[in-house]
């Protein structure tokens, strides 16, 4: 008797593969570069950690506020003004990138399918530490090309947990793919140390801390910690006062994300920030 | 023996009877177009019957769970591959019907030394339009039946799944007179509940050839759904947003047929 000459590929366990497994098995998904130490690493002394973006993400009142300029830079050069940072996961999972665009985006759609892949075949959601572990999986696997000086991502992940406890959620990583929880605010990129500076200081000094912020107020501070960040980062766009591009926010809270809407955003920023 | 054409014939042919006895006593499953979605629903059921495939595309089927399970992963993988590589616009259960499941389950179904599957299936596809939704079914040959106007029958918004033809074909006939694509969800909620009634209750006598009288396939659903639950799913019109699918719990039903 012959083997079935059957078309699609029969997984029996669908636990056991995950959605780029699967897109590997179908030569859909490069597998991982591999930095051969015996043959010389020849770009591995000119990387550098050059992420060339600010991002940042902190819990207020109403849940997790995310925020990315939108500059895309190459060397010194502005390729774009209104590359979009901050995506959309899943109904309540944003992911915000800073690093190599053409990497990011990819990690971010693999991730996308990896969630919903893993939804419909085991029929429940993704746990939140599943989907962690998932984009550390993804940057870890990158690692290979990040040594070659090619492909950095350092993302920021912000999620709402229902169980057990509902609460926002927020992670930060480094380029190899550890994780780290954060408890107030996270930031990345280029133009992070002076955000974080601000957000620290914001958090600890102030009136308030940043978790008792509401909204108007988050985003208020979002947008100066963005323009801080660009007043002395090249390849941080900032508010670009006079093209009227703002920064991209979005919100992430039990009932799912929320973009804002560019108008609110320039309300905000004529009033608290020009 | 098998290698000479008439046995191969009636190799077949006792493989589809078998088949047909294993999946005579599936509980229905129907699949109703209504205004602001497709609502799919079976009733009493130990196992989920409802699936979700992809962001417009959702799945009920009878049959061996095994061979279910094996088929609802085929269909996934390749609809998710396909969404990944292309677009998720590109994912079309048309393609995914015609091209992949049916060749499949047709070789399995003709290669006698194999194991066939013993799965029917229902998908559906929700369009922007009721007029773009697509209903096909699949058997365990690979014989495909759409929703869509042939030379045999006009367009519908709806379509069946049941252990055995009769059944099948009453369901039908029903709705075809009591069901439109402009219903709204609760009016196609009870179109589909006295549907899968009328299915379930052929499939317990062998002479059903008429449509029950509506007290007695009231009666029937009333004693079924005091001690059986709901297992419902909608794949929504709305464009806002990219994943369409939802299941509908028991109790989110119950009140929406109470009266």
């Amino acid at each position: 008797m012959e083997p079935s000459l059957v078309a699609f590929d029969q997984n029996f366990s669908g636990a056991a593969d995950d959605f780029p497994a699967l897109l590997r098995r179908k030569g859909l998904l490069a597998p991982a570069a591999i930095v051969n130490s015996q043959g010389g690493t020849p770009h591995q002394k000119s990387w550098q950690p050059t992420e060339a973006t600010t991002i940042l993400a902190f819990k207020f009142s109403g849940g997790v506020l995310v925020a990315g300029d939108r500059r895309a830079t190459a060397g010194n050069t502005v390729v774009y003004d209104r590359a979009d940072k901050v995506l959309e996961i899943d109904r309540h999972s944003i992911m915000a990138i800073a690093g190599v665009p053409a990497t990011a985006w990819e990690m971010a759609r693999v991730l996308e399918h990896s969630f919903q892949y893993f939804r419909r075949t085991q029929l429940q959601e993704m746990s939140v530490d599943g989907k962690v572990r998932a984009l550390s999986k993804l940057l870890r696997d990158n690692f290979g090309f990040v040594m070659q000086g090619v492909g950095v991502v350092v993302p920021i992940f912000a999620t709402y947990d229902s169980h057990p406890k509902p609460e926002a959620r927020l992670y930060f990583y480094d380029a190899m793919g550890a994780q780290f929880e954060a408890t107030d605010y996270a930031a990345t990129g280029s133009g992070s140390p002076a955000v974080r500076g601000i957000l620290y200081y914001e958090n600890n000094w102030r009136a308030k801390p940043l978790q008792k912020l509401s909204e108007d107020e988050a985003v208020s501070i979002a947008l100066r910690a963005l323009d801080t960040a660009a007043e002395s980062d090249t390849s941080t766009g900032g508010v670009d006062r006079g093209g009227k591009i703002y920064p991209l926010i979005k919100i992430v809270s039990r009932e799912g994300i929320t973009t804002l809407p560019e108008s609110k955003i320039a309300a905000v920023f004529k009033e608290t920030v020009a | 023996m098998i290698e000479e054409p008439y046995r191969w014939v009636e190799a077949i042919a006792n493989r589809r009877e078998y088949i047909e006895a294993q999946l005579a006593s599936g509980s229905p499953i129907a699949a109703l177009g209504y205004h602001d979605g497709i609502l799919f629903l079976t009733l009493g059921q130990t196992r989920q019957k409802i699936f979700e495939i992809y962001d417009r595309i959702a799945m009920g089927a009878i049959g061996h769970p095994g061979d279910i399970e094996r088929l609802r992963m085929g269909a996934i993988e390749l609809a998710s591959t396909e969404g990944f590589t292309r677009s998720a616009t590109d994912v079309s259960l048309r393609r995914l019907v015609h091209y992949s499941l049916s060749p499949v389950m047709k070789s399995a179904f003709e290669q006698v030394y194999g194991p066939p599957y013993l799965a029917r299936m229902l998908f559906a596809e929700v369009g922007e339009r009721p007029e773009e939704d697509l209903f096909l079914r699949v058997e365990y040959d690979g014989e495909i039946a759409t929703s869509g106007a042939t030379f045999a029958q006009a367009r519908q918004d709806f379509a069946v799944l049941s252990g055995t033809q009769q059944s099948r074909e009453l369901m039908e006939s029903f709705l075809k007179t009591e069901h439109g694509a402009d219903a709204s969800l609760e009016a196609a909620l009870k179109s589909a509940l006295d549907a899968w009634s009328i299915g379930h209750m052929s499939l317990q006598t062998t002479d059903a050839k008429e449509l029950p009288e509506r007290a007695a396939v009231s009666k029937y659903l009333q004693e079924q759904l005091a001690h059986t639950g709901i297992e419902a799913g909608i794949l929504e019109r709305d464009k806002s947003r990219a994943i369409r699918y939802r299941s509908l719990s028991d109790k989110e039903l119950r009140p929406l047929i109470s009266d």
